[in-house]
């Protein structure tokens, strides 16, 4: 509460409280609204000079369907897809268990292995970029949606761990320790105890990686090339020299591309902002 | 459909392997390896449980050495060799770099950027955060603003292309400028000036980051402090600067230093707006223009950025340290 709160301040500061906000938020979004605006356009308009006005008509359909049926784009949308669902189910396997060892164990070399976990989370990816392109080309999996898979896997599994075993280490130890004491087996009390436990983070942690690796653009232009296994964020950039200079197809193009994880943000907004704020406070 | 099944097969295969993995070795170690036998049961107990952290955590860190520690070491190494990679020149690739005008620009915008992205975007938050904390439909406004986050780098750049456009029929900038009748300008080939411009994009997409975190921290201080301070008669901005800032500072840090190293990584907005052109080179997009063309001195600009991190993940470190 900023001391006093809005409602009961004089009528005029309200009104231009609540004016400027909305003001503020169309400024913010404007360059969103443009392009969504010049996506529905006929090519006409661009044409004849009208790009502000109200357009002549409304091509929605055709744009749309321009991008999905005359180019590369439903491709690039699949290969993104495969690359995107296998990796955040990696990951977050993978890091299950290894929050699970980190956050329940005492054991020597366990904070040694938890601070490279971090030191891993922090390696600017650059550093990476030629030894990996080469260990790729030398598995033969350039050029392939497996690779950039393997590769995601691995490298998010640093902030994957870090998130899983301090969401682990907050749990109620004791209910572990009782079902040690009824002589459950570990591998029971991991699945059946603690995997259940951690569904929220799970979830979170799915929509996070998720959107990160969607919109990951550096490994996808190292690891690959061409629509075969290029991912969306690749394959807009070669979509907009398909169609230089044809803006309401670009703008399409990059709305679609946007789409996905935008949609998911909406759709799963509350399991999103949890693992932000997981991720970082802690 | 192949491409579709086969990702199904991958996945199954995925997490069927896990799961055997997880079960299977457990099993081996309790069964097999350490059997409880009456004589040794307790003994063979301890030893299980010394092993059993191990198994758990053998697939991730197989594949961070494989991934992480291995192409570290293998980056510097390779940055001390020549172009082709056969002849060893020591430090010859930073001695050449560090004398060269484009690096020393791309070093100058690094800095740039880490000096004004972070404290904007922090700033923003923050103000964003306690504006709409109280608003009734503030939730609504929160996810506009955080709406951008979403959206891959490339993407946002994509679309603030359209802002920047040179022609004032397509450019918003050119367009407002054509309104008043000014001529129009290319915003991006203004020298200097071009590096805010593409800052600008970047705190666009983490306002909202910083929004998130800060908000929720906002909502987290006693609200007895504030009561105490408004009945001492404290004004609004006293109120905001001396009692809830100094609360939410550590957060604030977190915040701050999370940007800070992402900027740090950042090349996807200078590759996809001007490419480097017009003196916006900063050292990640510049060691893109050596990628594929000379690995060593690719290499070596990676491993200056790495460098250049190193303070801040030590810091981190540390704090994750004290906080156990």
């Amino acid at each position: 509460m900023f001391p006093t709160p809005i409602e009961k301040r004089s009528r005029g500061a309200q009104v231009t409280y609540q004016a400027l906000v909305p003001l503020a938020l169309v400024m913010w979004l404007l360059p969103l609204v443009a392009v969504a605006m010049f996506s529905i356009r006929p090519l006409a308009d661009f044409t004849n000079g009208n790009y502000w006005g109200v357009p002549s008509s409304f091509e929605f359909f055709t744009n749309y369907g321009k991008v999905f049926l005359e180019s590369d784009m439903p491709r690039y949308m699949l290969n993104s897809v495969l690359i995107t669902v296998p990796t955040v189910i990696g990951a977050v396997a993978l890091s299950c268990m290894t929050g699970f060892a980190l956050g329940i164990y005492r054991f020597r070399g366990n904070l040694l292995i938890f601070f490279m976990f971090i030191a891993g989370n922090f390696v600017p990816f650059q550093i990476l970029m030629v030894p990996v392109r080469d260990l790729t080309v030398g598995m033969g999996l350039y050029d392939t949606k497996l690779g950039l898979v393997l590769f995601h896997i691995a490298f998010q599994t640093g902030f994957c761990t870090l998130f899983m075993r301090n969401f682990i280490r907050a749990l109620p130890f004791e209910l572990i320790e009782a079902a040690r004491v009824e002589g459950v087996s570990e591998w029971r009390i991991f699945w059946f105890v603690v995997l259940p436990l951690m569904k929220p983070a799970i979830a979170a942690l799915a929509v996070l990686i998720f959107t990160f690796i969607w919109n990951d653009y550096f490994w996808a232009i190292v690891l690959t090339q061409g629509p075969d296994a290029q991912p969306v964020t690749a394959g807009i950039t070669s979509f907009n020299s398909q169609f230089v200079a044809q803006y309401h197809l670009m703008s399409a193009g990059s709305i679609v591309a946007a789409l996905p994880p935008v949609a998911m943000f909406f759709l799963m907004q509350r399991h999103f902002i949890a693992g932000l704020t997981l991720g970082a406070v802690k | 459909m192949s491409p579709i099944l086969q990702g199904i097969l991958t996945i199954a295969f995925g997490v069927g392997g896990c799961v055997a993995y997880f079960y299977g070795s457990n099993w081996v170690l309790d069964k097999v390896i350490f059997p409880p036998k009456p004589d040794d049961n307790g003994r063979n107990i301890n030893r299980a449980t010394i092993v059993r952290p191990w198994l758990f955590l053998f697939p991730a860190m197989f594949a961070l050495g494989l991934y992480l520690v291995y192409p570290v070491v293998g980056s510097f190494y390779r940055s001390l060799f020549n172009r082709a990679g056969d002849e060893f020149i020591a430090f010859g690739n930073y001695t050449q770099m560090f004398s060269e005008e484009g690096f020393r620009i791309a070093l100058f915008n690094n800095f740039l950027w880490v000096l004004v992205v972070p404290a904007a975007a922090t700033f923003f938050g923050l103000l964003v955060a306690q504006l709409t904390d109280k608003l009734k439909w503030g939730n609504i406004a929160k996810s506009l603003i955080f709406m951008p986050m979403a959206i891959s780098f490339v993407g946002a750049s994509l679309i603030w292309k359209f802002v920047y456009a040179n022609d004032p029929d397509i450019g918003i900038i050119n367009a407002l400028r054509d309104f008043f009748g000014a001529a129009p300008v290319d915003p991006l080939q203004i020298p200097f000036w071009n590096n805010f411009f593409l800052m600008v994009i970047l705190i666009w997409i983490q306002t909202g980051f910083a929004m998130v975190i800060l908000s929720a921290a906002l909502r987290g201080i006693p609200e007895e402090t504030i009561e105490a301070a408004i009945i001492d008669g404290a004004n609004p901005f006293q109120i905001f600067f001396k009692i809830k800032v100094p609360q939410i500072m550590g957060t604030i840090v977190v915040v701050w230093t999370t940007i800070t190293i992402l900027v740090l990584k950042v090349f996807d907005i200078v590759y996809a707006m001007t490419g480097g052109n017009f003196d916006t080179e900063i050292l990640p997009s510049y060691m893109m223009d050596y990628m594929f063309r000379d690995d060593g001195r690719a290499t070596a600009v990676a491993f200056v950025i790495m460098i250049i991190v190193l303070p801040v993940m030590i810091w981190n470190i540390r704090q994750a340290r004290k906080e156990m």
